[in-house]
């Protein structure tokens, strides 16, 4: 697979190449602005791209708008954002046409090293991946008459995973449950929460931020 | 505020003396003898008689243009003896006079006559450019000046030395009828071509202007170029046999000669303004506010250009009544100005129609009428001044202290939180590398987590010195995320288009935060909604909760500090909490 980064901070672009380059990612370009990450999308076929949302020169949201960018021009391309801080607002900017190849986790998660491979691999095949610290805010997010209270705790955990991006195999992995009894839970829990069920496991995420923010 | 290095234009000490009645009374009586001399001369001669017709109407009309300039000159030198504009109005008679001496039946006073005998027209175009000081302003106009005289006087020696102006012509030498046509063609068509130049020039000067002068003046000027464009039709059609030439000769004259009593009616109008001196002193006694003040002083100097500028010596510089700083030198730029003192001390300077010039003592009358107002519009200035500096001075504070903020997290970011994410992840690697000692893999993990969570409490810290996600992504994603954090359900609207200032920003998300965290403390409220929109040059945030009201705003640094952020801006916070009815904040913040 093949991979750009594109991070100021080198000591963590170098690390992150090296995490990549030993599970075998092929690490095309590494680049330490936006601009640069740009022409490399233009030049290169890539798999996935791997991009701070705080780049040079402004430090302000060039790496979002590079994002939102390559996500317009190259729908082929995985884009996973990484930052220091993640936000509900931006997550709904990422997402709010699709979920399909496109991830928006907290720097930390690199890691936890299993787990950020797993998502780099899921992006770059078109899936994706959402910062738990996203879903649980949403989760948590107050309602009046919240509907989320019909659902078990288990449904709660697939829920959970759901919205993160993994796919059933992935739930039924961590759950450690046969991946029937994940679709189960699946439509179980859209009829709860009355939504109509969907194709994709990144189109589910969509109708279940949706379904959250509201 | 920067300091203003100011150079006055003039100065109400600097008007002249007039001219001695002795000087007066002789001119007059030259005029008077000049006049006689012209009238006996038109008289007396049959030529004038074939050229024109009704020689007595031609004669009185000479004189009306001789005499009218001379004594409307004199008054004009007597009123306004700063200005040169009333010497130069007699030289146009006694010359206008001189040109008529070809009428006289003497050969040596009949040549010099004729030698002059296109003068009078570059005379007329003189006095329009040099109108109202009596000064040719700028280069071209002086060259064009001269150089009408030279070809007026010039050619007509040309032409007399070749003959075609009869035996009493003494200049006459070789006659050549050809070149005199020539010559008379070229001669007649240049002073046409002077004359509309001058109203060019007269026309690009009103334009460029670009403020109302005084409006007698303004009509003055545009009865003058009239008279020019009058002048270079005529001198057109005699060169090249144009219609209309006999009536236009008289729409000439006329026009000619009403100028100077267009000046008397200016004299006059001054006069005028003098009777609004006295409004202006019965407006300065009742209620006149400093703001008003101006405009009072426009009316009675009858410049509605007029403007006031204070000085504020605290500030080295001149202000308007609201404090706000003038640059003298732009304001300044084709004006006049006068500057007021006041027991020693200067107060304003007053910037002018530079034809106010010519009216010294109705500049000195007003100003030293206004004088207790004027002082009172400088303190008013001055104490706008202070208070704008010290609004200025607050948002500065909040400023520098927001600007400090911000370099703190991002050295936070860059730095510390950076160096902890490689160290984790090197961890990470680490732990791969080693395999299967359970042992290692434990402690590692822990040191893992200890990582994870110094970073989310470095995050937490972070966002607390500065929001940088408003900098970086908006109001609206920053309000996002407060909204899905909060404690109690929370309506969000958001009314706005784009991107706003980030100082503007930074505290309407300052305003969000804080009263969802008081809502949570002590509101008991079950919803609260926050509504942030564009009124007009305003932002407007509003925080509404349905708890139980009765917030105390005066204990507690946190509505203080929200205020103080709010009102740094120019901006006003108000807070309503009526008990057991809720509380709303609501803050209005200036925006572009």
């Amino acid at each position: 697979m093949r991979v750009a980064i594109a991070e100021d901070g080198v000591l963590l672009r170098e690390g992150l190449s090296r995490l990549l380059e030993d599970a075998g990612f092929d690490v095309v370009a590494q680049c330490g602005d936006a601009d640069e990450l740009l022409l490399k999308v233009r030049s290169y076929p890539l798999d996935v791209v791997i991009v701070d949302i705080r780049l040079p020169p402004t430090h302000s949201d060039e790496g979002l708008r590079a994002s939102l960018e390559i996500r317009a021009d190259y729908p082929s391309v995985g884009v996973l954002v990484l930052s220091q801080y993640v936000e509900v607002g931006l997550a709904m900017q990422l997402l709010a046409d699709s979920a399909e190849g496109v991830g928006y986790l907290l720097k930390d998660r690199i890691s936890d090293v299993t787990e950020f491979l797993a998502a780099v691999r899921r992006v770059a095949d078109g899936g994706s991946a959402l910062d738990p610290i996203i879903v649980s805010t949403l989760l948590s997010r107050q309602r009046d008459d919240d509907p989320l209270t019909h659902l078990t705790p288990r449904e709660r955990e697939v829920l959970v995973l759901m919205a993160e991006g993994s796919s059933n195999q992935g739930i039924a992995d961590k759950l450690v449950i046969t991946t029937r009894a994940v679709e189960k839970y699946v439509s179980t829990i859209f009829g709860k929460l009355g939504l109509p069920s969907t194709g994709t496991e990144s189109r589910r995420v969509l109708a279940v931020l949706a379904f959250l923010r509201a | 505020m920067a300091s203003v290095a100011f150079a006055p234009v003039a100065d109400l000490r600097a008007a002249r003396a007039p001219p001695r009645p002795s000087l007066l009374w002789a001119i007059g009586v030259a005029g008077l003898a000049a006049g006689a001399t012209t009238l006996t001369l038109a008289l007396t001669s049959g030529m004038a008689a074939a050229e024109l017709g009704e020689p007595l109407v031609v004669a009185l009309l000479t004189v009306w243009l001789t005499l009218s300039y001379i004594f409307g000159g004199m008054l004009a030198w007597w009123r306004r003896p700063a200005s040169r504009f009333g010497p130069l109005m007699i030289a146009a008679g006694f010359t206008n006079f001189l040109s008529t001496l070809v009428l006289a039946t003497n050969d040596v006073l009949y040549t010099f006559g004729q030698a002059l005998d296109l003068v009078p027209p570059i005379v007329f175009l003189h006095i329009f450019l040099a109108f109202p000081d009596g000064r040719l302003k700028g280069r071209f106009v002086r060259v064009l000046v001269g150089t009408a005289y030279a070809t007026a006087i010039g050619l007509e020696l040309v032409r007399m030395y070749f003959g075609g102006f009869g035996p009493r012509n003494l200049l006459e030498d070789h006659v050549n009828p050809g070149v005199v046509e020539t010559a008379l063609k070229v001669q007649l068509t240049l002073v046409s071509v002077y004359c509309l130049m001058g109203v060019g020039v007269l026309v690009a000067r009103r334009l460029r202007g670009g403020r109302p002068l005084r409006r007698s003046l303004a009509l003055l000027v545009d009865a003058f170029a009239v008279g020019l464009v009058m002048i270079a039709f005529l001198f057109v059609s005699a060169a090249f046999g144009g219609p209309w030439v006999a009536q236009i000769r008289w729409a000439t004259f006329a026009t000619l000669s009403l100028a100077p009593t267009v000046f008397l009616i200016g004299l006059l109008h001054a006069r005028l303004a003098r009777s609004a001196l006295g409004e202006l002193v019965v407006e300065l006694r009742g209620d006149l506010s400093p703001s008003d003040l101006r405009d009072a002083l426009a009316r009675s100097l009858r410049d509605p250009s007029l403007e006031l500028a204070y000085w504020l010596p605290q500030f080295e510089t001149y202000a308007d009544v609201e404090g706000r700083p003038l640059d003298l030198h732009t304001l300044a730029l084709g004006r006049a100005t006068t500057l007021i003192d006041r027991n020693g001390e200067h107060v304003a300077a007053l910037l002018h129609d530079r034809s106010l010039q010519d009216e010294p003592e109705l500049l000195a009358a007003v100003t030293a009428a206004a004088g207790i107002a004027v002082e009172n519009g400088r303190l008013q200035a001055e104490l706008r001044a202070r208070l704008e500096e010290l609004r200025g001075s607050r948002a500065r504070v909040i400023d520098a202290g927001q600007k400090e903020r911000q370099r703190l997290e991002r050295n936070l970011h860059d730095g510390a939180q950076q160096r902890l994410i490689a160290l984790s992840l090197e961890l990470s690697r680490l732990e791969q590398r080693l395999g299967a000692d359970p042992d290692a893999q434990l402690r590692l993990d822990q040191a893992r987590r200890e990582i994870a969570l110094s970073l989310s409490e470095l995050r937490d810290v972070a966002r607390g010195i500065h929001p940088a996600v408003v900098s970086g992504h908006g109001l609206k994603v920053a309000l996002e995320s407060i909204v899905a954090h909060a404690s109690l359900p929370v309506r969000l609207r958001i009314d706005l288009e784009g991107r706003q200032e980030e100082p503007l920003e930074v505290a309407a998300y300052y305003v969000v935060s804080e009263s969802l965290a008081n809502i949570a403390k002590h509101a008991r409220a079950t919803s609260a909604t926050v509504d942030v929109s564009r009124m007009g040059r305003q932002i407007v945030v509003e925080i509404v909760d349905n708890g139980v009201g009765g917030a105390d705003t005066e204990r507690g640094t946190g509505l203080r500090g929200l205020a103080d952020r709010v009102e740094a801006l120019g901006g006003r916070l108000r807070v309503w909490t009526p008990t057991g009815g809720g509380t709303r904040v609501k803050a209005e913040l200036p925006c572009a």
